[in-house]
Parts: structure tokens; sequence; C-alpha cells
């Protein structure tokens, strides 16, 4: 739990911090400059409008770990909610509900939210609505197995027994017993959700420029890719080291859980 | 087992009715006038009410909803997915080339994949925490966590840039493949290496292997008849992740190697709003998928009689 923190904690920072730290704007156009490679003055170089590629990468930590950050909570709480219906509900409702996860889980989650986030209207909640809609259904089935197997426990059936009502139940026992594994989920779903906003962001279905969303530099810089790799390089390494630190840190606490040595 | 498949067959027609019915209320509630994104991508700038109103009539567009869904859908069951709304060309054969194009990126990206991460697991799984070991097992964390982006860029920037050695862009000559076929090649070869290594050591550490070895079964004929069967089984499962990796992979790689195929045929379709080309090639896509998934879902069954009938 402490690695999910500190990562938690090492991202917002660098939401926060990041642009105060970038040494320019990021929108500000400067065409003397333009594709000028890392110098003194600039130091990952210029994009082809002349904007500064650190202050854009630094800004679009915002963007890129930060929506996805909030996205990977509002699928956590659509599954979580789908997978404890499931468990605590009725037979019908159980199938019901898990038949129509499986019907998500049947299709290609980016190939769907780019389907969706494609004929939406361009912007930031079609956006967030794509990706939220595919990202849930780990949480559910983990949410659902979980919450079946606490039924037959002593502290639950007593609680029960003592007529605590089942959201009573939800909150106060399922949650504690379900948030290691969700926690595990969650590293996944924020790591594939900065995937996805990068990838939509390429494809021109995301967020839009000027907004130095890394997807969608990267989509900007294509034109250069061969002449001036380094353009399509730094946002692809921001991309990557960000997405490399998260599964580590999800590996590891994949590992002292099965261990069990979760704090 | 005739349960089991009825049961498989109730379910993917589940999945492909709600793909459709989700696709074409996407479409129905997609912003704009459909009609008039059609007329436009047709015409250009010639736009007149008359002509948006022939191609409102033209594209069915003037029913209501669920006439229109129910009309579109009794074309499907025929086959009849009628011609783009943009080209006028019959949808299915462009959908057909497209595929083509795309089968053997994927079909090779699984394959090199394979043949990556079956000797990087093997020699892992030999002895566990050496060097080797580690040294896969990094790999597989690196692979994974690389996008196709950045992986793409790599492979232009050595093999096309630097060395002059392969074509990038286009897909001219089958050479044109090599490159993005590997993109995603060493996605799937970090992922699979994990599974097949953890595999093949779960298999190892069953209690009939020493029971086996202890009756002088030789180490090879265990690793054949043994070992790997038992680590065959995860891999059967993750292919239809691998499968879902390598679809949404199509669509980016295609992209930055300037492909034709499906993703970029998916990808024109949504721009231009071509309502049948978008459902025809989300239909494929599922119908690629459950078909998939339903046969792994038989051989799973067939290669470990630890699975009964009832977990359908």
């Amino acid at each position: 739990m402490r690695s999910v923190l500190a990562l938690m904690f090492a991202s917002l920072t660098l939401c926060i911090l990041g642009p105060i730290f970038a040494p320019y704007d990021p929108t500000t156009i400067d065409i003397p400059n333009r594709l000028s490679p890392p110098n003194n003055e600039f130091w990952l170089g210029t994009d082809r409008f002349g904007r500064d590629l650190l202050s854009r990468i630094l800004h679009g930590a915002k963007w890129s770990l930060g929506l996805a950050f909030f996205i990977s909570l509002i699928s956590l709480v659509i599954g979580t909610a789908i997978g404890l219906l499931a468990a605590l509900g009725s037979k019908w409702l159980d199938w019901v509900l898990m038949r129509t996860t499986d019907t998500f889980l049947a299709f290609p989650e980016l190939v769907a939210a780019i389907v969706i986030a494609g004929l939406l209207d361009a912007g930031l909640w079609s956006l967030i609505f794509a990706l939220s809609i595919t990202g849930w259904m780990r949480y559910a089935r983990v949410a659902r197995g979980i919450g079946l197997s606490l039924m037959s426990r002593g502290y639950v059936v007593q609680a029960r027994l003592a007529g605590l009502s089942s959201v009573d139940i939800a909150r106060w026992h399922y949650l504690s017993a379900l948030l290691p594994s969700l926690t595990v989920v969650w590293t996944g779903a924020f790591a594939r959700a900065i995937l996805g906003i990068s990838s939509l962001g390429f494809l021109g279905f995301g967020v839009q420029p000027p907004a130095p969303e890394w997807g969608a530099m990267l989509l900007s810089a294509r034109d250069y890719m061969l002449a001036e790799p380094l353009q399509m390089l730094w946002p692809a390494l921001a991309i990557f080291i960000s997405v490399l630190g998260i599964n580590l840190v999800g590996d590891a606490l994949r590992d002292s859980l099965a261990g069990g040595r979760a704090d | 087992m005739i349960l089991t498949i009825a049961s498989l067959l109730f379910r993917a027609c589940v999945v492909l009715f709600g793909t459709g019915l989700a696709t074409f209320a996407l479409l129905w509630n997609s912003p704009g006038d459909p009609a008039e994104a059609i007329a436009m991508a047709r015409y250009d700038a010639l736009l007149t009410e008359d002509v948006i109103d022939v191609v409102r009539t033209q594209a069915g567009l003037d029913q209501g909803f669920w006439r229109a869904f129910f009309a579109w859908g009794k074309g499907v069951l025929r086959l009849e997915f009628g011609v783009s709304s943009v080209t006028g060309r019959p949808v299915l054969t462009d959908l057909g080339t497209a595929a083509l194009y795309t089968l053997p990126l994927a079909m090779g990206g699984l394959i090199i994949g394979l043949c990556l991460a079956l000797p990087l697991a093997i020699l892992a799984a030999r002895l566990p925490g050496s060097f080797m070991d580690r040294l896969a097992i990094a790999l597989a964390s690196i692979g994974a966590a690389v996008p196709e982006f950045l992986l793409g860029l790599l492979l232009i920037l050595l093999f096309a840039v630097h060395l002059d050695w392969l074509p990038t862009m286009g897909a001219r000559t089958p050479a044109h493949a090599i490159l993005p076929a590997l993109t995603l090649a060493l996605g799937v070869a970090a992922a699979l290496t994990r599974i097949i290594r953890s595999g093949i050591l779960e298999g190892r550490n069953q209690p009939f292997m020493s029971a086996l070895q202890r009756r002088g079964i030789k180490p090879w004929a265990l690793g054949r008849d043994h070992v790997a069967p038992h680590a065959a089984i995860p891999v059967i499962t993750v292919f239809g992740l691998e499968l879902a990796f390598l679809l949404e992979g199509v669509v980016v790689v295609e992209t930055i190697f300037s492909r034709p195929g499906l993703g970029s045929f998916l990808v024109k379709a949504i721009v231009a709003r071509d309502f049948p080309q978008v459902q025809a090639a989300v239909l494929l896509t599922a119908l690629v998928f459950v078909v998939v998934n339903g046969a792994i879902d038989l051989i799973y069954r067939a290669v470990d009689p630890r699975i009964g009938d009832d977990h359908a």
C-alpha cells in the first residue's frame, strides 16, 4: 500500500508542480524558433509552432496523468457498484449484471473507446465517457468474486443476523475487504487509461489541440517523424515511463498481496 | 457438450446484437446531421436542402430509430451491408480488402511474438531467480509498458533511417509489413513470456512431478508430456486477451506506418461519419472476437479435462 500512496503522491505532484516548473508557456507560438533541436534555451527542443516541448510535457501531465487518474476512479466506482450489486442482489440481478459485463468484455476496450469518442462530439466529456464506460468490467468481476466469498464469512453472517442492512454491510465490511484487490486492479486501469487517452489523442479523437496532451503532441509530431524524430520521442517516452512506473507498483502490490504481507 | 455449445452460441448472439444496437444508437445520436455530413463528403460544397433530403432518404435516415435499426439488421442477416455512404462503393468489398491487409499483420505479430516469448520463457524458467530469469522479467515489464508509438518510432529509426534495411510507410511490398508486425509482436511477446514462464514453474511444482521423476522418467519426456501441456493452458486462456491487444494495436500501428487495413478503415469511416462502414467494421471486430473466444472456450475444455460442462 505504501508504494501505491507514493505513486499517487508522485503523479499528483507532477500534475500540480509540473506547470510551475515549466520554463515557458505551453501554447505560446514562436515561429522563428520552430523545430529547434534541444539546446540551452529549450532543453528538449521546440515543436512545429516553436512551443517549448519540455513545458508542453510538464503541462501535459495534467491531461495525461490527471485525466487518467480521474477516469480510473470513475470506472472504479461504476465497477465496484455493479460487482457488489451482483453479489448482494438477487440471483436474477446477478445473471443480468454478469451477462452485461461479459458483453462489454466481449469487445476490445480501446476499439470501443475509439468508436464512442470518435462518434460523439469531440470534447473532454466524450473522452471521459468513452474510457470510463469501457473500463469498469475488471472491477466488477473482482468485486463480485470477493463479495460472494465474503457472504458466508462469520462476521458478515453475524452482522446480518444483528440486523445490519445490506447497504451498511457493503459499506463497513465489504469495502474494507475489497480495498487491497481493487487497488491492484486500479493500478492496471490507471495505466490503461493513460495509454487510452494518448491513443485517442494520437488518432485525433481525444484531447484537442492546442492542449498539450501527450497523445495529441504525438499526432502533431507525426508529420516530422523521419526528419525530427525527437519531436515524437519525448511524449512517447513520457507515456512509457509513467506506464512502466505504474505497472511496477501494481506488480509489487500484487506480489505482496499474494504473499499475505499486505499492510 | 451440446449444452455448452448452445450456451456459447446464445452468448455470441447476445454480444453481436448488443454491439450492433450500441453502434447504431451511437451513430443515430452522433452530433450534427448525418445526412449533411454524408452529402458534404459526397458532393463537396454544393449543398442545398434538397440535396441533403435526397441523401437522407437514400441512407434511410428519415424513418424512426427502431425502424431504421431493424431495417438495417435485416440487411445484415442477409449479409447486405450496403454501400459506403461516402464513396458509394460496396462496404463488404472494401472491408474485405482492408481485412486482407490486417490479417497477415496480426498473424505475423502473433507468431513472431510467440517465437520470441517461448525460448525466453524456457530459458528464464530453467533457474528461477537467476540472471537470465531476471533479465526476462525485466524485458517483459518494459515490453508491457512500451506504447506502440514509441516502439514503432524506435524500430523505424533503427531499421529504416539508420540502417536503411526496411521500408516504412504504406504497404506496397510484403517487406512493408515487417516493421509493423514486429511492433505488434514485441507487445505480445512481453505478455506471453510472463505467462509461459509462470506456467512452466507451476507445472514443475505439481505434486505428481516428483512421483514421475522417481519412477525414472527422463526430464525431456517429463517436459514434453507434463510440463508443456500444463503451461499451454494459461497461454490458451490469454489468447483472447492477446487478440484484443492485437486488434487495438492494429489501429495505432496502421496509423503510425500509414498502412491500409482494418484499423485505418475504421478511423477513416469514423472521421467521415460513414454509417455503413463503421457498422460493418465494428460488427466484424465483434464477430472475430466472439468466434475466437468461443473457440478458445471449447479448446480449453478439450485440453484441460478438469473443467466440467457446468462451467459454461
